[in-house]
């Protein structure tokens, strides 16, 4: 895309956000539009994985991109433990250990001052480097982020395409169902709540080194609404939703500079309104539109 | 956080005694809990339960944010309530904690002898425990529904106002960690269990103290939820619920 | 019969408070054989299935499968061993097209495995090719072609019936419980199920046990028949005999 020609710094950083905004919505898409599991913990993972990948960074010199994909394996590492037990609750059980994680995850990060210095935060994160020099530039970055966001949508539509994801919309629509025909549902929801985790933490790292700073915010329960509000606004279970949810509920709104109590009450009423009108979210309503036209 | 922030609209602006703060909170919070049982919860039966999360998680927001707009983002400062000391037993608490352990007591008691024995509470419990029956039978689920909701929300409201002057400052932001401790209270106890409730707040109040006092006070919106997580995982029903066949 | 029946029920049981749904049923089903169950409402057969299958933990009492104690093993690893069952209700997976539901029950066992699922590639392409090739076999069968790529959730009752009763066979199972498999079917389908349970039945051996209400069908279908009232075997044998049994008459007419 040659927006960077065009655009102002702002908008490009709003771009930027959106590309890096894609992953944890993948992640959440994935958990919830395709396993079926409302979980809360998308946040969390997002949070541990920024945090795991500066803290690479700064105490231990890694260069970015080690600690990119380092920091996608702790998430997935540690969604492990915290989805065995979890998987077995029932569905109201599950969203409070999810929400649970998040706020733990929050308190955490304020309180192991040591590892995290707490509410002072990480500075001078480092910038991801290329060919010997770093990039710095709001340009520069931008493409990179680009190509981040576009290599996960790829992979996500490899996985939602492969037996797998057939698996898991079929669990979704009929758990026992499923079950019946020999698929192990409890293994599936276990792989795509580890891989939900992974993107998270894989889309924290590229915040903390895009933004450079890192607080414990980043845990903040108005990311993961965020997220929570482009995937089921922008279509659960579809991949064009999410994409379009990201440009409608966060682009848009960032760039216009929205603030956010009016962003906040706005997702809020649309929650609302979405959830007796359209289920499905834009996207999918869109394309039935498109084919009825 | 409205009940809170309503009391302090009648007390600051309207210049009211405090026990009218609370009377109108009370009275705002149950016309609100009216409404979006009405508008909201009622629709909610029919769909399945992530659409209810979602859904009143959109309420939710949009009221937490909708209040920081129409009162502001800094915190008031909360002027009403009793809060001149008090010995009980040695020990010095504020009078409007006081206040607070009597109202919590008659609460718990009152809504406790309604599940148990009047119809409403038979019927409150018949609809937790198997809701196509209800409809077999011909009791009116929704009906039941917006009761409870709006008690619900009334005593949500009431525990607002009667906190402000313990909290001293009210903002928008005073009801997360009070719903994170509820969830925590509901499965410790148990959900669906009145003494559940009351013991599982007992019980929160006291590691919190304990968390606060011995190690260190930040960890302790932590306590409730490291308690949730252990409960779920070990005994989900909690201390006093019973097994529900979904 | 000498060789060891395929299925093997001993004394299963289950209650529920009060109620006693099963009580000691004893049951063989033999390899390559067709059984029928039938039975009046409330005798406790879909609770057989659902004991069986492990959907519902029974009381007491042993399932074998080839002669192995199956008793209690969830779902999934008794369908990835060939044991496949319908359900009584309509059971589709709602927004997969009807082609996807065939595929995806019959991916668990050509896949093998939850990670080798995630694969792309070109032999899990292949394996698809061959799943759908099969799919559109049996929805052509079925007289369901033409909604191939409808989602299961636009067709009628009947026909997500027969979609079902197609997913049971999409992934070869050795053993087939059906479970009123003609409730709700179109009478001139009824006809092309019988005549491809037979089908499947002979040519690959494929143990039938069918539930089903419409006795005259069941009668005609199955070489060995059991009976079940009130949680118990009441009779079993050839058809004919059933039939004519005073007891089992006074069972569905008591």
């Amino acid at each position: 895309m040659l927006a960077p020609l065009a655009a102002s710094d702002y908008v490009l950083h709003v771009a930027v956000l959106s590309f890096i905004y894609l992953l944890p919505a993948l992640g959440l898409n994935l958990v919830y539009g395709y396993a079926g599991l409302l979980s809360l913990a998308t946040g969390a993972f997002f949070g541990i994985g920024a945090y795991a990948s500066a803290l690479l960074a700064l105490r231990l010199g890694w260069p970015f991109w080690l600690a990119l994909p380092a920091a996608g394996a702790v998430c997935a590492l540690v969604a492990v433990p915290m989805a065995v037990p979890a998987l077995r609750l029932r569905s109201y059980s599950f969203v409070m250990v999810t929400l649970g994680f998040l706020v733990i995850s929050e308190s955490v990060a304020k309180n192991w001052v040591g590892l995290t210095r707490g509410d002072m935060g990480l500075i001078d994160i480092p910038r991801p480097r290329l060919g010997g020099a770093a990039l710095t530039s709001v340009p520069q970055l931008y493409y990179l982020m680009l190509g981040a966001a576009v290599l996960a949508a790829l992979a996500f539509r490899t996985i939602v395409r492969s037996a797998a994801g057939r698996a898991l919309v079929a669990l979704r629509d009929d758990e026992t169902l499923a079950a019946a025909y020999g698929i192990d549902t409890w293994r599936f929801k276990l792989a795509a709540f580890v891989l939900g985790a992974l993107l998270a933490g894989l889309g924290g790292s590229l915040y903390a080194h895009y933004t450079a700073v890192l607080d414990p915010l980043v845990f903040d329960v108005f990311h993961t609404l965020t997220l929570l509000t482009i995937v089921f606004g922008g279509g659960a279970g579809t991949l064009h939703g999410v994409l379009l949810g990201t440009v409608v509920f966060l682009f848009v709104p960032e760039a216009l500079r929205v603030t956010p109590q009016w962003r906040m009450v706005l997702y809020g009423l649309l929650l609302v309104v979405f959830v007796f009108r359209l289920p499905g979210g834009l996207g999918p309503a869109l394309t039935r539109l498109g084919r009825r036209v | 956080m409205l009940g809170a922030l309503v009391a302090w609209t009648v007390l600051d602006r309207l210049a009211w005694p405090y026990p009218a703060a609370v009377a109108v909170a009370v009275l705002t919070s149950a016309v609100l809990g009216f409404a979006v049982s009405r508008l909201l919860m009622e629709r909610l039966l029919a769909m399945p339960f992530s659409m209810a999360v979602l859904a009143t998680l959109g309420v939710q927001l949009a009221l937490q944010n909708g209040a920081q707009l129409l009162w502001g983002a800094s915190p008031k400062f909360f002027g009403g309530g009793w809060i001149a000391p008090v010995q009980v037993g040695g020990v010095g608490i504020v009078g409007q904690q006081l206040v607070i352990f009597l109202a919590a007591a008659v609460a718990f008691a009152g809504l406790a002898a309604v599940v148990r024995s009047t119809p409403l509470g038979r019927a409150m419990r018949a609809v937790a425990q198997n809701r196509e029956a209800c409809d077999v039978v011909g009791l009116d689920v929704e009906r039941v529904v917006r009761v409870t909701f709006t008690l619900g929300v009334a005593f949500a409201g009431l525990a607002g106002a009667l906190m402000a002057p313990i909290l001293v400052n009210v903002g928008t932001t005073i009801g997360l960690p009070m719903v994170l401790r509820c969830f925590a209270i509901i499965v410790l106890g148990g959900v669906g269990s009145v003494p559940g409730a009351f013991a599982g707040g007992l019980i929160l109040g006291v590691a919190e103290s304990f968390v606060a006092g011995y190690l260190t006070l930040q960890l302790r919106d932590a306590v409730g939820f490291a308690i949730l997580i252990a409960m779920l995982l070990v005994r989900p029903q909690g201390l006093f619920g019973v097994r529900v066949r979904s | 019969m000498s060789a060891t029946p395929l299925l093997s029920v001993r004394g299963l049981a289950k209650r529920y408070g009060g109620v006693i749904a099963l009580d000691g049923v004893d049951l063989d089903a033999a390899a390559g054989e067709r059984l029928g169950i039938i039975g009046p409402n409330g005798s406790g057969k879909s609770t057989l299935f659902d004991c069986v299958t492990g959907l519902i933990a029974p009381d007491g009492g042993r399932v074998a499968l080839d002669g192995r104690d199956v008793t209690a093993r969830p779902l999934h690893w008794l369908a990835a061993r060939g044991l496949v069952r319908s359900f009584q209700k309509t059971a589709v997976f709602g927004t997969l097209s009807l082609v996807d539901n065939l595929v995806a029950a019959g991916q668990a066992r050509a896949c093998g495995g939850t990670l080798a699922a995630f694969a792309g590639g070109g032999a899990a392409a292949r394996r698809t090719a061959a799943l759908t090739v099969r799919a559109l076999g049996l929805l052509d069968a079925l007289d369901l072609a033409p909604l191939a790529a409808a989602p299961a959730a636009a067709i009628s009752f009947g026909q997500q019936k027969l979609l079902q009763f197609a997913s049971c066979l999409m992934s070869e199972p050795r053993l087939v419980l059906l479970d009123e498999p003609l409730a709700g079917v179109n009478p001139l389908l009824v006809e092309r199920l019988v005549a491809h349970i037979r089908r499947v039945n002979r040519e690959a051996g494929t143990t039938f046990v069918i539930i089903e209400h419409n006795t005259d069908v069941l009668l005609g279908l199955c070489a060995r028949v059991v009976v079940l009232a009130r949680g118990r075997v009441l009779a079993a044998g050839a058809p004919d005999v059933i039939a004519r049994d005073p007891r089992v008459i006074e069972a569905y007419l008591g």
